[in-house]
């Protein structure tokens, strides 16, 4: 067998080795979970989400190419900035063009991120081929998605059939209900609409699949035109935010079950599966309810759920409510031993024990910046925001995160972001010792990005990570 | 083609007039005149170019989705699919947007 330590920051040559002695080509990612974690070397650039939507300015948005390599000089900075060719996109979530679920596809590169407006509904195709100087390759303008009467793109997942489809929430005039578009990996154009029968469902947001099971589950936030001006309790009040999860069968694309959790998975947004294939389980964060819920397979084929990990609202003595946590962002480490997630509100993440999967055990906890956190600075900056985005390294040792949520959401909660922009910090994980600890040394400010301050929101590396693969 | 004045008026800011066509939004008035205003969607959906009018005829010519009646009779307008009728005089800046719901546990 070949064990080559390729670097996944190099541009990625189909014809690599990596350790894919099963299979007769080469694809664009890795043939399991564990040869992502141990075979990929450890990352150098990442590539960060850094809105300015809702910020006195006339700079647009743009892709920040952060330096993750401690030997470089220019180690936690901002290295090269990719700028929006428009205004008011708010950059949110991307993704690749590849990733491991086309492993077995000669001749694909993981090359191109595809880098969604939330609020413009345009969508950028980027050539990051050579990561370090990542380049506007297309771009589909609000126009051609609309026409296909939705807006508002969220989740990119590539899959296998050569395609990639993009979790979208709204309709064209940006209400109910959304649905998922779908491009193609070759040429980047529009195909159309992913799903053949949405049954009832009308909410989006995130997505997961799990090829070998044919299965995929969708979560639900709100109609665009309800979230986007900002988070209003009338609202929830009159059941326009979600409560369930969608299950669809991934080959006929239709919809199959919905679990409705009720309050107790109020707003259940990011979705992840365990990484290994054979797994039919997994966790969704309910940000609003702030809990952690648990869903799996029967025997019979249809999916169970069950709440596992709650975080108690707590009395903040300039609150008239008790504040929720919100958890915003969820992660598990590769080898599925550990779940990470934010309490945006409050002002921690967390590390869990998975590995009895119905019995999380918290592990470990970072304050850092929040409503609650004793820690409210580093390197002598404010901490504006609280934990959200996060991002682990493939090997499981290192976990970032950025502070800003979402323009008007920030605008609410954590105002200062919008005139002095959000932060991306890191902790340093010990897996063998189930503990982190934060890295007082790593701080990218985006307060002082090239052209002014900016939002940071969703991270990723090239070569894959946490949150962009999946395993046929 | 009819226009009107326009004046923007930035809080803890400058206040400039502009003058808007009477079939351009005011976001399109500002983007040709180079004023920085905040802007998202540009269909009404967003709010993220929220103003307030303080004096003056603005109309909405699609449906303003991102604002909730409260917004409306407080004045607050979506300047994506504003154009003017009159002479106006509306509040502006990223601050403006964020009027619209506050922090519902403070």
């Amino acid at each position: 067998m070949v064990l080559l330590a390729m670097s996944s920051d190099e541009s990625s040559d189909p014809g690599a080795a990596h350790g894919h002695e099963h299979h007769d080509v080469e694809g664009p990612g890795y043939p399991t979970p564990a040869a992502m974690r141990t075979e990929s070397a450890r990352e150098e650039t990442a590539f960060v989400m850094a809105p300015r939507v809702g910020m006195d300015t006339d700079e647009p948005d743009f892709i920040a190419v952060i330096d993750v390599d401690p030997t470089s000089e220019r180690y936690s900075e901002i290295i090269d900035t990719v700028e929006m060719p428009n205004e008011g996109d708010e950059l949110h979530h991307f993704g690749w063009n590849t990733c491991s679920s086309s492993c077995h596809m000669d001749g694909l590169q993981r090359d191109h991120l595809i880098v969604p407006g939330q609020r413009s509904s345009r969508i950028h195709v980027i050539d990051a081929a050579d990561p370090r100087e990542p380049e506007i390759e297309r771009v589909i303008e609000p126009e051609a998605v609309f026409e296909h009467d939705l807006s508002a793109p969220h989740t990119v997942h590539c899959v296998p059939e050569g395609k990639i489809v993009i979790s979208m929430l709204g309709n064209a005039d940006g209400e109910l209900p959304g649905g998922f578009l779908q491009l193609d990996q070759e040429d980047f154009s529009i195909d159309g609409r992913w799903e053949a029968d949405r049954g009832d469902v009308e909410m989006q947001y995130d997505y997961w699949y799990q090829p070998r099971h044919g299965v995929m589950l969708s979560t639900e936030w709100a109609a665009p035109k309800t979230y986007y001006p900002g988070f209003d309790l009338d609202d929830v009040e009159a059941g326009r935010y979600g409560d369930s999860i969608h299950i669809w069968d991934w080959e006929t694309k239709e919809h199959r079950e919905t679990l409705s959790f009720g309050e107790e998975g109020a707003i259940p947004l990011e979705i992840r599966m365990l990484h290994n294939p054979e797994a039919t389980e997994g966790y969704v964060g309910a940000a609003l309810a702030s809990n952690i819920i648990r869903f799996w397979e029967r025997n019979d084929g249809t999916w169970d759920w069950e709440t596992v990990i709650e975080i108690d609202d707590r009395e903040h003595p300039d609150w008239e409510m008790p504040v929720p946590g919100l958890v915003t962002d969820t992660l598990i480490s590769l080898d599925d031993q550990y779940l990470f997630f934010s309490n945006w509100l409050h002002g921690d993440c967390r590390m869990y024990d998975i590995s009895d999967t119905g019995n999380p055990r918290l592990v470990d906890q970072i304050w850092a910046g929040g409503n609650f956190g004793d820690r409210q600075s580093i390197q002598g900056t404010e901490i504006r925001g609280a934990p959200q985005m996060l991002q682990l390294s493939r090997d499981g040792r290192r976990l970032y995160w950025t502070t800003s949520l979402f323009s008007s959401w920030d605008n609410q909660f954590y105002p200062d972001i919008a005139d002095e922009g959000s932060l991306m910090m890191k902790a340093d994980v010990y897996p063998e010792e189930g503990r982190m600890e934060l890295d007082e040394e790593f701080l990218v400010d985006f307060g002082d990005a090239p052209g002014g301050p900016a939002r940071a929101h969703e991270i990723r590396w090239p070569g894959g990570d946490c949150t962009s693969d999946v395993w046929q | 083609m009819v226009t009107h004045e326009v004046t923007l008026d930035w809080r803890d800011g400058p206040t400039r007039t502009i003058a808007v066509a009477a079939d351009e939004t005011v976001v399109e008035a500002a983007r040709r005149t180079e004023q920085t205003l905040p802007y998202g969607c540009l269909y009404g959906a967003c709010g993220t170019c929220t103003g307030r009018l303080i004096a003056g005829d603005l109309v909405h010519t699609e449906r303003a989705r991102a604002l909730k009646p409260r917004h409306s009779t407080e004045g607050y307008v979506l300047l994506c699919i504003a154009k003017p009728r009159s002479d106006c005089h509306v509040e502006v800046g990223a601050t403006v947007q964020a009027e619209l719901v506050s922090n519902p546990w403070k």
